[in-house]
């Protein structure tokens, strides 16, 4: 029986999508004719990225010769560029990236050998050796050409024989980084390919037999950690840390017992400065299962590196071990000590004698580095940095494998905090240094309110509460907090809020919540009125943040409502500054909740009037030149609609319709989306409202109920005038509006036609309304492309008669629509045959000066 | 000085500008464009190569935008928001304002197109503008102690500036775009001779001698006369703000002097916004534009109405302006739907247009071209191509040159070719060095800085008791200890340094075995020795010590036989470091030999 078995399906469709068809296959000589042409001037680049990107993916389902077979002038192509005494730079390039892909598989290389193409291409005698190589494109090919090719134990050989594995050596120390790196990665690459598809037995330590492709490179690693030369050291190194960080395999681990012991004296070594590299090694092998779960050496190792590398080398270590959740006890105490070493110093500089606990055992710390880092001018601020940013890297994970002293912490970096603004100047001479370097400084201030804020989700820092506001609201109050200072306070402080309220619901600080927050609004108040219009921005952000997170507690409420800060914040929707009156109609929407919206609402009189907010929001919407603020009017309108706060539906209903018949005019098509949102989400309700259409399995008997409900709701959307908008929506010019409208309608659809009476109900007879339906179908059939949608109903279609659009319903080929709208608008451009034709139609056009910005 | 380039492509590419500048141990970013030519990862600067170990953050000192075009600012919302830098970002007023604008111009166009989620938000483009902060022209702003920087007009568009980083006396000019002969609503760029170190200068017409822009502007009008005459219609697809301003300035005096009916459009209601701008910062504009602003808002235009969509069905002759500019969705594509199967229309591209683009097609002379739903659109519809960008042409690059002055030359955003002629001609003309790095290369370019160093007033007044009085024409040598401590530098007498370091005094010799053959006895030899130098150094005091040694200054020379051959003696000669000049020529005299004569 003959065997046969699916691809799964995704590989089908790019298959189809990349395949060589037959208008490509006539294109493709011309275009390689065109492009081995010197006399045509350079095609543009990206054309050559993107007819690469079409041959990798021609090729990465195929393995066979059909591909060169067939389109001979591939292998022409390539001949005919080698020919070229002086071929450009980006051609050669190109060729050399072409011919690695045509010869990822073995079968191709065998095919592309039989006129030794490949070895002319990457051969001893290949680009290499002529003038072009000074060119950096032309090494990149070169690399990228053969790392396209390097799958199989030919090109392996290849490579090997004709010497290329010195001249990827030597490219490590390009001078163009990106020939560097790709270098780099391709000797990683290499030995891993020969470890793997060569070796015949498991390799050990004792008979160490490795293939000989693999054993040229490791002997060339060997070679350069132990010359002197730092440069050659670090290029190894750098090999070393992406291998062991890609290659999980247990053979790493026999090479690294190869060149451990030149490694480990690099950390002493003070003629070599390489120091700074081997954190990043230790750390990809700390996180490869062949190391991290060895006994006893590799972990010395890194114990010793945490010690002898400078706290700045060896912060990342420490904060990557920190993260792992298998890893030796005394390891992990060690690197929490390199972590917590400079917080411990600020403590200890702040106050002397020493007040409170340190965050570290005097005996464990060795202060004097970290001390003079910190006491000098140029070393304090990144050290500092350093520090806080990995702090809230370990802070940010959900579960931490180790304990951090949070109190301590929290003063710690409050202790930053103030010396930063100046809050602090204390008597030790380390204490003054340090807080005469830090004073105005940004960059500690921001990174130290982001740890701040991280800080606030963990349990057990709740005794400095009271104080930790205080310099919260110092900052919020004080003209030098720069605007972006000062929206991270904000961050920080609205956190913070949360964690007050949650304590206060548990002990009996309602006073000192109160009081905070009215001081809160205080500031608030100030700021709102900022000449800034980053400040005035942040300023609402942070009241919108805050009543989402509070607006259920009534002490907040009510230190919200009786201060001035919603009066300040309605008159913000007159802000000049686009951006701030987005946000004003953001937290003025928000606000709506704790006053008109809230069953238990606080307000009294005609303080917050309803309709005047309404028809404020909905004269923004129609009259606003800028897309911000109408985009944010009609975000808001869907959070009420959502929330049930527009009141019943016949009030909701014409809520809707104004809505939708201001916006579908709108310039901005994103506002226009907005409404088709806002139609989903009335029509969802109004259907749950008046019943919910019958399942199509229950009995007969409750059709006719259902029907009348049907009946209902579609009178309702007619009324409101729904129709109209989502059909034109349809033919929309841009995309995204044309898909929503049609998932809306076929959300539509299932809802009255449910699978059982679908059948029946297609047919749109001869009547008048049976020719406007036919109209419709066509106008749609030639929508996708972009005729406006008539409106003036001369066609015979009534959008707001039921039976009307009952019928269009069930009779307009929706799904396929679905399908035409849901492929992206450019995929006829992104076609192979686009760019082939493109490349053609460009050949000799090209003038001088076509070179322009955007 | 290190410079690397992480940005355009080679070639007639409009790239992404993002170049990375360590001077003085600062690391400055300059530029932050984005590649219009791709939609995945190869749009944005591959920002990993910036720095292997830590966060952008803490390695970068600041990020400078020179202007507002997408090549150099599309991805900073990415690069701040996405990938995470959180420092400062500096502009100048105008590109703040209008920055965010193409930005989101041009998300909603991408997101539009292609329904991309991993795109960067509205959110993420206001919260990137957020951290930026605006500069005034000629505005020192001091980034941190050491770096400060300082924005100059650069033309090209408006609120473009080049640059001046510096860093102690270390500095660096940026030019970003700019344009050396004033056009139609802007001036020329200028710099002071601030001499820098390196100047990066863009080449993107490195060889070109430009013809007149004039000659553009009346062939542009020439075109949309005669089709409107014909009653045809006229797009003109552009991006949101820049060049269509200047069509638009363009075509309403045009329209004024000739009275024309023809109604024009502007299709996407951000003229008012951009218009607002022009007339906000009207300081930034030309001094032509500026003085007619007393009498007539040039950006209060008469003629040019917004655009509905509606209008592109009306019969009759019409101009419309468009976005986007490169004809690949939106309002621009329909319109050009509409109006392509009719040969009495016409489309003028004022702006390149990448690969794949509807624009890039019919520039390339396609004229059937296929559709969604495989449809083929017929373009009967004239279509022409008028760049009126503007950038300094070779001309230009040597004039600004020649007004900076500076050390070395570096220039970016051209064609290799092109610029290896302009490079020759710069060191010709300029004795400075030019360097022309490709995309991902390093260039380390060496400094000769001059560091300032307090001299302490006790060594001063030692030295001018000695008699010499300080003179500028002649440098003199002065003695000291050189004391480096918190980035400052100091000159001090030993004694005082000593004292403030709290060191003890430990004397250096330094120690030369002379081998001459001479059969006498040891004594004998020392006093042949001090004859012959008593003779030869006739200013300096030559002593015969009683335990047989010979001084002269701080050297000491002393005679012994050698242990195997007593017909040599070997002289030992010391000395200090302060008399190392009259050590070395004194061994070197003794290794001669004695004279006969003195025997």
């Amino acid at each position: 029986m003959a065997m046969s078995f699916q691809k799964p399906w995704f590989l089908a469709r790019a298959r189809r999508r990349f395949a060589m068809t037959r208008e490509c296959a006539l294109l493709l000589p011309r275009v390689c004719a065109a492009l081995a042409d010197p006399r045509q001037p350079g095609s543009d680049d990206t054309c050559l990225e993107k007819l690469l990107d079409w041959f990798q993916e021609l090729t990465l389902f195929d393995s066979t010769v059909q591909l060169v077979q067939d389109n001979p002038c591939l292998t022409e192509f390539i001949t005919s560029v080698l020919a070229l005494p002086e071929p450009s730079p980006s051609i050669l390039s190109f060729t050399l990236r072409l011919a690695g892909i045509l010869a990822a598989s073995e079968n191709r290389f065998q095919h592309l050998q039989q006129e030794k193409l490949l070895a002319r291409l990457f051969g001893r005698d290949g680009p290499p050796n002529s003038a072009v190589w000074e060119d950096a494109s032309v090494r990149s090919g070169w690399v990228q050409g053969v790392h396209n090719m390097m799958h199989h134990q030919p090109a392996l050989h290849l490579l090997c024989s004709g010497g290329g594995i010195d001249v990827i050596f030597t490219l490590q120390g390009d001078p163009s980084l990106f020939v560097a790196s790709a270098a780099s990665q391709l000797l990683v690459h290499m030995l891993t390919l020969s470890v793997e598809s060569e070796t015949t037995k498991p390799l050990s330590t004792k008979d160490c037999d490795w293939p000989a492709c693999a054993q040229m490179i490791i002997k060339r690693i060997e070679d350069s950690l132990q010359s002197s030369s730092a440069s050659h050291i670090e290029q190894s190194l750098k090999l070393l840390t992406s291998l062991f960080g890609s290659c999980r395999a247990t053979w790493t681990e026999v090479l690294w017992l190869g060149v451990a012991k030149q490694i480990e004296s690099f950390l002493t070594e003070e003629t070599v400065q390489v120091q700074h590299m081997l954190a990043n090694l230790l750390l990809n092998m700390a996180w490869s299962p062949v190391f991290r779960d060895t006994e006893g050496s590799f972990w010395a190792l890194v114990t010793s590196a945490l010690e002898h590398l400078t706290p700045v080398q060896a912060g990342p270590l420490a904060v990557g071990i920190l993260r792992l959740y298998k890893c030796p006890q005394d390891v992990r105490i060690q690197a929490l000590t390199v972590l917590l070493q400079p917080m411990d110093c600020i403590l200890r500089a702040a106050s002397q004698p020493l007040e409170y606990a340190g965050l570290l055992d005097e005996s464990v710390s060795d202060p004097v580095t970290v001390e003079s880092l910190l006491s000098s001018r140029s070393s304090c601020a990144n050290l500092l940095c350093q520090t806080l940013a990995h702090l809230e890297q370990l802070l940010s994970l959900s579960r931490l494998p180790v304990d951090l002293p949070y109190t301590s912490l929290l003063r710690s970096l409050m202790t930053i905090l103030q010396f930063c603004n100046g809050f602090l100047s204390p008597a030790s001479p380390l204490g003054s240094t340090i807080s005469r370097i830090l004073i105005n400084c940004f960059r500690v201030q921001r990174s130290a309110l982001d740890v701040l804020a991280a800080l606030s989700e963990r349990k057990g820092s709740d005794t400095l509460i009271g104080s930790l506001f205080d310099l919260l609201l110092a900052y919020l109050e004080s003209p030098n907090t720069s605007p972006t200072v000062l929206k991270k306070t904000f961050q920080a402080t609205s956190k913070w809020l949360v964690r007050l309220q949650e304590l206060s619901c548990s002990n009996s600080q309602g006073q000192q919540t109160e009081k905070i927050l009215e001081d809160v609004f205080l500031v608030l108040q100030k700021r709102l009125c900022s000449p800034c219009w980053e400040v005035r921005d942040s300023s609402l952000e942070f009241l919108t943040v805050l009543i989402k997170c509070l607006r259920d507690q009534d002490e907040f409420r009510q230190s919200l409502l009786s201060s001035e800060v919603p009066r300040l914040t309605e008159n913000l929707l007159e802000d000049p500054e686009s951006y701030v009156r987005a946000s004003a109609v953001t937290a003025v929407g928000h606000l709506a909740f704790i006053t008109y919206f809230a069953p238990e609402s606080p307000v009294v009189g005609n303080q917050y009037n309803k309709e005047n907010t309404v028809a404020k929001l909905q004269e923004i919407l129609s009259t606003d030149p800028e897309g911000f603020p109408r985009r944010a009017v009609i975000s808001i309108f869907i959070k009420w609609l959502r929330q049930g706060c527009t009141g019943q539906l016949e009030d909701t209903e014409q809520f809707v319709s104004r809505v939708i018949q201001t916006v579908e005019h709108d310039l901005d098509w994103e506002v226009r989306l907005g409404g088709l949102e806002l139609i989903e989400v009335f029509c969802s309700q109004t259907i749950c409202q008046l019943g919910l259409p019958q399942c199509p399995y229950a009995p007969v008997s409750s059709a006719v109920t259902s029907s009348i409900h049907w009946n209902e709701s579609l009178q309702v959307f007619c009324r409101a005038k729904l129709f109209s908008f989502l059909f034109r929506s349809l033919c929309d010019c841009d995309k995204p509006v044309g898909q929503r409208a049609c998932d809306v309608l076929l959300g539509l659809k299932s809802n009255f036609y449910p699978v059982s009476t679908l059948e029946g109900s297609q047919g749109t007879g001869d009547s008048a309304v049976g020719h406007g339906i036919a109209w419709l179908q066509r106008t749609l059939r030639q929508g996708s492309l972009a005729q406006n949608f008539p409106t003036d109903g001369s066609n015979g279609v009534d959008f707001q008669d039921p039976e009307n659009m009952m019928l269009a319903l069930g009779a307009v080929e929706l799904e396929e629509l679905h399908d035409e709208l849901n492929r992206s608008s450019d995929h006829v451009e992104k076609s192979p045959q686009s760019l082939l034709q493109d490349i053609l139609a460009t050949v000799g056009t090209i003038e001088e000066n076509e070179a322009d910005c955007y | 000085l290190v410079f690397l380039l992480l940005g355009p492509g080679a070639g007639q590419d409009v790239g992404r500008s993002c170049i990375l500048v360590s001077i003085a141990g600062k690391n400055v970013m300059l530029d932050c464009g984005m590649h219009m030519g791709y939609n995945d990862d190869r749009r944005f600067p591959d920002f990993s190569y910036i720095t292997q170990n830590g966060r952008l953050t803490d390695f970068l000192d600041c990020v400078i935008i020179s202007h507002f075009h997408l090549d150099h600012c599309g991805a900073l919302p990415y690069f701040s928001e996405m990938v995470g830098y959180d420092g400062p970002i500096y502009m100048t007023h105008p590109t703040k304002a209008i920055c965010p604008i193409l930005l989101e111009d041009y998300r909603k166009i991408t997101v539009d197109k292609k329904g991309e989620t991993n795109f960067f938000t509205s959110q993420m483009i206001k919260d990137c503008m957020k951290k930026v902060v605006a500069v005034h022209l000629h505005q020192t702003v001091q980034v941190d102690e050491e770096l400060e920087i300082k924005a100059y007009y650069a033309g090209h568009v408006l609120g473009a500036a080049m640059f001046q980083i510096k860093v102690g006396c270390e500095s660096v000019v940026y030019t970003g775009d700019y344009n050396m002969t004033p056009d139609r609503h802007l001036g020329a760029a200028w710099i002071d001779k601030c001499r820098p170190d390196l100047l990066i200068s863009e080449s993107t017409y490195a060889t070109t001698i430009r013809d007149s822009k004039r000659c553009r502007e009346r062939d542009f009008l020439k075109k949309v006369h005669e089709t409107v005459e014909r009653g045809g219609k006229v797009l003109i697809p552009v991006f949101a703000l820049g060049r269509a301003q200047e069509l638009c300035i363009l075509l309403e005096t045009f329209w004024e002097r000739m009275n024309l009916k023809a109604p024009i459009y502007f299709s996407t209601g951000l003229t008012e916004k951009a218009n607002h701008y022009y007339k906000l910062f009207i300081t930034w504009t030309n001094q032509k534009i500026r003085k007619t602003f007393v009498q007539r808002n040039m950006f209060e235009f008469k003629h040019i109405k917004a655009f509905d969509r509606a209008f592109a069905d009306n019969p009759g002759p019409m101009v419309v302006f468009a976005t986007p500019g490169m004809l690949h969705a939106g309002q621009s594509l329909q319109i050009f739907r509409k109006w392509a199967g009719n040969e009495k229309n016409m489309v003028i591209m004022p702006g390149y247009c990448v690969q794949g683009t509807v624009g890039h097609k019919i520039l390339s002379g396609q004229r059937k071209l296929e559709m969604e739903g495989r449809q083929i659109l017929e373009v009967k519809m004239q279509v022409e191509y008028m760049s009126f960008s503007a950038h300094a042409d070779a001309k230009g690059i040597m004039q600004l040159i020649r007004q900076a002055e500076p050390r070395n030359v570096l220039l970016v955003h051209g064609e290799a070719k092109k610029m290896e002629f302009l490079k020759q001609k710069i060191e010709q003309e300029f004795h400075v060095s030019c360097y022309m790095p490709a995309n991902g290369e390093t260039t380390t370019i060496f400094t000769n800085p001059s560091i300032p160093v307090d001299i302490s007033l006790g060594l001063l007044k030692r030295e001018t008791a000695i008699g010499l009085l300080p003179d500028v024409k002649k440098p003199k040598l002065m003695h000291g200890t050189l004391i480096m401590k918190d980035n400052s530098f100091r000159l001090v007498s030993p004694e005082q340094a000593l004292k403030e370091l709290g060191l003890a005094e430990h004397q250096l010799r330094f120690t030369c075995r002379v081998h001459i053959q001479d059969p006498r006895k040891e004594h004998e030899t020392v006093l042949r020795v001090y004859n012959h130098l008593k003779g030869v150094l006739k200013d300096y005091s030559v002593q015969h010590l009683p335990d047989g040694s010979i001084t002269v200054e701080s050297i000491l020379i002393q005679a012994t036989a050698h242990s195997e051959d007593q017909g040599t003696k070997v002289l030992l000669v010391s000395w200090t470091y302060q008399d190392e000049e009259l050590g070395s020529y004194l061994t070197s005299l003794l290794k001669k030999g004695l004279p006969q004569s003195t025997s």
